[in-house]
């Protein structure tokens, strides 16, 4: 068990293997070590293997009519195939300052742990011939990168990656509404923020895009700090982001903390599913497998 | 509860440390980054009364762990509530001096004191050991209930007794039984007279209880004497009063009480001496008293003497001494103070033929060779040497109280050899030979008693000196008087065969001691059935001064770390019983402190919660 783990990426420890190379190098080795692990199915194939017949109908495509069958028997029938790659996503990132803070030189910020998480989700979309898109905000949007399913598509998604940041403000619906702009078609949107937002704004954006026929999944990406306080002593604490500042014995507010931590997670869960929208909640030392995953079955969700 | 090292207590002031903390929390200087600082503030909004009831608890709980540290440090000493006492070895001293019958508020001092000694005793339990050990060195063990009756019967004595011995012997007494618990209670009346010394208790509990009130003025009799102690029948009382002022006295002799018959009265002076002389009709060993007016302690009212009165001796006077000696026994026998007959002789050396005797040397040199051989026939140890034509001075021994014959001019002498070791005293000395001595029945001058050979017969003191040799060198051994304080151990004369009080109840003679009764009177001894001498008890002058030592005072009589002084008696009572119950409490302190910050810290983190303050660092 140990064994078969320890040659899995997705499954490693994502600031060690974060250290190991080149976020195009590490996502490679999460997406193969992640499509290891998946099970075969028919539903979570991608290839284009024969699948039905059926009775030709007018205006079907002639060059799936199966001339065996026709001169043996006279009939027409039309080969059905798994659909092929047509699906189209886009990927949201949030680059604000908070994105950029970790709670401890050893674990990974949360803007790295997820433009790692960024690239490999691209990189296994492109894989199945998806058009993967890609949009960076922070106070304003500051990549936009259509869909496509090149895999030129993913090295300008890796551009962008390294491109500037660290907004004092997060603007997440208008990514959002961006976002619907890239897609026509229904697609999926897939948002990767701290959330250190309105709730109201952003499930109004979701709400939207759910309207139109858009899958949209939420990863909300916390420092394990973050998520119960595990600091100590007393200090001002300040939000680099929006400047605010709040005084604090670590020891006196901690349990409140956390559950509003949790009262927080639970109203983002509550909002964004009453839109239908999907809702995860990783923290920063949580292996990429795991939201890697979640996206996945989103994806697998779709036609 | 009280505190070995008090001064720790000033530690409480750290107390203030939490509470500024506590106040001072929003000027906290550490900034640190925190994107989720929203979500802090929203807690605190959600949370602010329970976390305001939260933080006043754990500075409360800061505060109390201050309180309790600093508490422990100054090694409180106190008794557990429901804690009972742990088995006692405990020895009370109650002081039954003479001072502590003194009348305060109505009663005598001394009933207090046996009230608390007595409620103290009544708190022992079977496993306890208990001991009253009294200011004149009685010690009573055993049964708290025959503890409490030695109490009970306990009276004050005569005397001062010896308190800090009492204490030490207390102490002793505790420390030999055995037991962890162990504890001296003092019942005293502080008086500085009776705590000179500074007794060492290094390792024992003690309690002291003096009860409150000031000591009244007192009035005493502090000296009482018959001189001589042989009156033939003349005698002197001399007597000396304590007081702030005057006051009345009696002199009586012959019998205690109203029996007495009084021989004088008069005002003494304060602080006075008192000199009365007198010639009783009395015969034999008399009791006398000198007393003053009542007042609060009436022990120190009346003082004891002893004297011998006998009929004035007789004489008969050797004619060849000459008219100075003729002269002198006429007139003393007109005053009644000699008598004419066969009792003794005042002789020429030379002419001695029987005892007792005065004996003069000789007028004539001639002579010397027969008067040594008369005193050689009689057994007398002294020989006249050759005559010494020098001029010399006489001066009386030492011992001498009236000193007649100091300044008497010698020119000339017979000087005295003694024979062996005699058993004789030298009453005068020229230079440095004897030149009067005396023994069993004989007086000795070793010059002429004529002007051409000393200018003693002419002088002031040649009359009173005679008459005193008379009736106290020659009339026999009347016996002697022992002057003791109660409780005094004294070395009982040869042949003295019994000592009996004014009652004729008989005073107890062990192993040749005689161990003098606490109350104050006049014993006599007896050689078969005749009276041969008086042993007289008074108490100790001192004891007379009731003056206190302050509290800071009394409590250094005692060197030891554990010493409780109070003023109230059942209090006493209780911590004299739970002296031993009086125990450390900086343990369960500490445990206490412990506990408090247990919570503190529990409290503190929550449920189970964990902090990690080098996070905030390194976040910073």
């Amino acid at each position: 068990m140990e064994s078969s783990r320890a040659v899995r990426a997705d499954l490693f420890d994502p600031a060690s293997l974060a250290s190991l190379g080149h976020v195009e190098i590490v996502a490679r080795w999460v997406v193969d070590g992640f499509l290891n692990g998946l099970h075969r199915s028919p539903k979570k194939g991608f290839s284009v293997e024969f699948a039905e017949y059926r009775a030709y109908q007018p205006g079907d495509d002639l060059r799936f009519i199966d001339w065996k069958i026709a001169a043996r028997s006279k009939k027409w029938v039309v080969k059905q195939f798994e659909e092929e790659t047509n699906l189209r996503a886009t990927i949201i990132l949030d680059v604000s300052r908070s994105m950029a803070w970790s709670s401890a030189p050893a674990v990974l910020s949360k803007q790295r742990y997820a433009e790692q998480l960024v690239a490999a989700l691209s990189l296994l979309l492109i894989r199945q011939r998806d058009a993967v898109g890609f949009i960076r905000y922070d106070d304003k949007l500051r990549t936009i990168i259509p869909p496509k399913a090149r895999t030129k598509q993913w090295r300008r998604i890796l551009h962008a990656l390294e491109e500037d940041g660290a907004g004092l403000a997060s603007i997440a619906p208008e990514a959002l509404m961006q976002a619907a702009r890239l897609i026509r078609r229904p697609g999926m949107v897939v948002l990767i923020s701290d959330l250190l937002v309105e709730p109201a704004a952003v499930a109004e954006a979701v709400k939207m895009l759910r309207a139109v026929g858009h899958d949209v999944t939420v990863l909300h990406i916390m420092d394990p700090a973050e998520r119960d306080l595990s600091l100590g002593g007393e200090a001002v604490f300040a939000d680099p982001e929006s400047g605010l500042e709040v005084t604090a014995t670590v020891a006196d507010v901690r349990a409140a903390y956390r559950t509003t931590v949790e009262e927080a997670i639970a109203e983002w869960r509550s909002t964004l599913q009453s839109t239908g929208a999907g809702y995860e909640v990783f923290t920063t030392d949580e292996p990429f497998g795991v939201p890697l995953r979640k996206a996945f079955a989103a994806r697998q969700r779709l036609p | 509860m009280s505190f070995l090292e008090p001064l720790y207590l000033l530690l409480a002031g750290a107390a203030a440390v939490p509470l500024l903390l506590h106040l001072l929390r929003r000027r906290i200087s550490l900034r640190v980054e925190f994107p989720a600082a929203r979500y802090i503030l929203r807690a605190e909004r959600e949370n602010s009364r329970k976390l305001k009831l939260r933080n006043f608890l754990l500075m409360f709980l800061r505060i109390l762990a201050v309180l309790f540290i600093a508490l422990a440090a100054a090694r409180p000493v106190g008794r557990l509530i429901g804690s009972g006492h742990a088995p006692t070895a405990i020895a009370i001293v109650l002081d039954n001096s003479l001072s502590t019958s003194t009348i305060i508020d109505g009663a005598p001092l001394f009933r207090r004191l046996r009230a608390a000694a007595l409620a103290a005793a009544r708190h022992a339990t079977p496993s306890d050991r208990i001991w009253l050990v009294t200011a004149d060195g009685r010690v009573v063990g055993g049964s708290s209930s025959s503890v409490a009756d030695a109490i009970q019967r306990l009276e004050p004595i005569a005397g001062a007794g010896d308190l800090p011995r009492a204490v030490t012997r207390a102490i002793g007494l505790v420390r030999a039984a055995g037991l962890t618990g162990r504890h001296v209670a003092v019942a005293t009346d502080g008086q500085a007279t009776s705590w000179r010394r500074t007794t060492s208790t290094p390792d024992v509990g003690v309690s002291v209880f003096v009860p409150a009130g000031n000591p009244p003025a007192n009035h005493a009799v502090i000296v009482a004497d018959a001189r001589p102690t042989r009156w033939t029948p003349r005698g002197s009382v001399v007597a000396r009063t304590l007081g702030a002022d005057s006051a009345t006295y009696r002199i009586a002799i012959g019998g205690s009480g109203s029996a007495a018959r009084t021989l004088a009265r008069g005002t003494a002076v304060a602080d006075g001496e008192i000199l009365v002389r007198a010639a009783p009709a009395e015969r034999g060993w008399v009791a006398g008293s000198v007393e003053l007016e009542p007042d609060e302690l009436r022990g120190d009212d009346v003082r004891y003497f002893a004297a011998w009165i006998g009929a004035a001796p007789s004489v008969t006077v050797d004619p060849s001494l000459g008219t100075f000696v003729r002269t002198a026994t006429d007139a003393l026998v007109q005053s009644d103070r000699l008598r004419l007959g066969p009792d003794a002789a005042i002789v020429s050396a030379d002419a001695l033929t029987r005892l007792p005797a005065l004996i003069v040397a000789p007028s004539d040199p001639v002579r010397i060779g027969a008067a040594n051989r008369a005193l050689e026939r009689l057994g007398i140890p002294w020989r006249f040497g050759a005559a010494r034509h020098e001029t010399g001075t006489a001066r009386e021994s030492a011992s001498g109280s009236l000193k007649l014959v100091d300044g008497a001019t010698v020119s000339m002498r017979f000087p005295l050899t003694a024979q062996g070791e005699p058993t004789a005293d030298t009453l005068a000395r020229v230079g440095a030979e004897p030149w009067i001595v005396a023994g069993d029945r004989y007086v000795i001058i070793a010059s002429p008693l004529d002007p051409s050979a000393t200018d003693f017969p002419v002088r002031a003191g040649f009359l009173p000196w005679l008459a005193e040799a008379a009736s106290q060198r020659l009339a026999g051994d009347a016996g002697i008087v022992l002057s003791a304080t109660p409780g005094t151990r004294l070395r009982a004369p040869a042949g003295i065969q019994g000592v009996d009080d004014a009652t004729g109840q008989p005073v107890p003679i062990t192993n040749g001691e005689i161990v003098a009764p606490d109350r104050a009177g006049v014993y006599f001894m007896r050689r078969g059935s005749n009276k041969s001498g008086a042993v007289v008890v008074n108490g100790e002058p001192e004891e007379s001064s009731l003056a206190r030592l302050s509290p800071a005072a009394l409590r250094a009589r005692f060197d030891g770390r554990d010493v409780i002084l109070t003023t109230d008696g059942e209090r006493w009572a209780s911590d004299a019983y739970t002296g031993s119950a009086r125990r450390p409490l900086s343990t369960p302190i500490l445990i206490l402190a412990a506990l408090v910050l247990l919570a503190e810290a529990l409290i503190a983190r929550g449920s189970g919660e964990r902090s990690n303050r080098g996070t905030v660092k390194a976040a910073a």
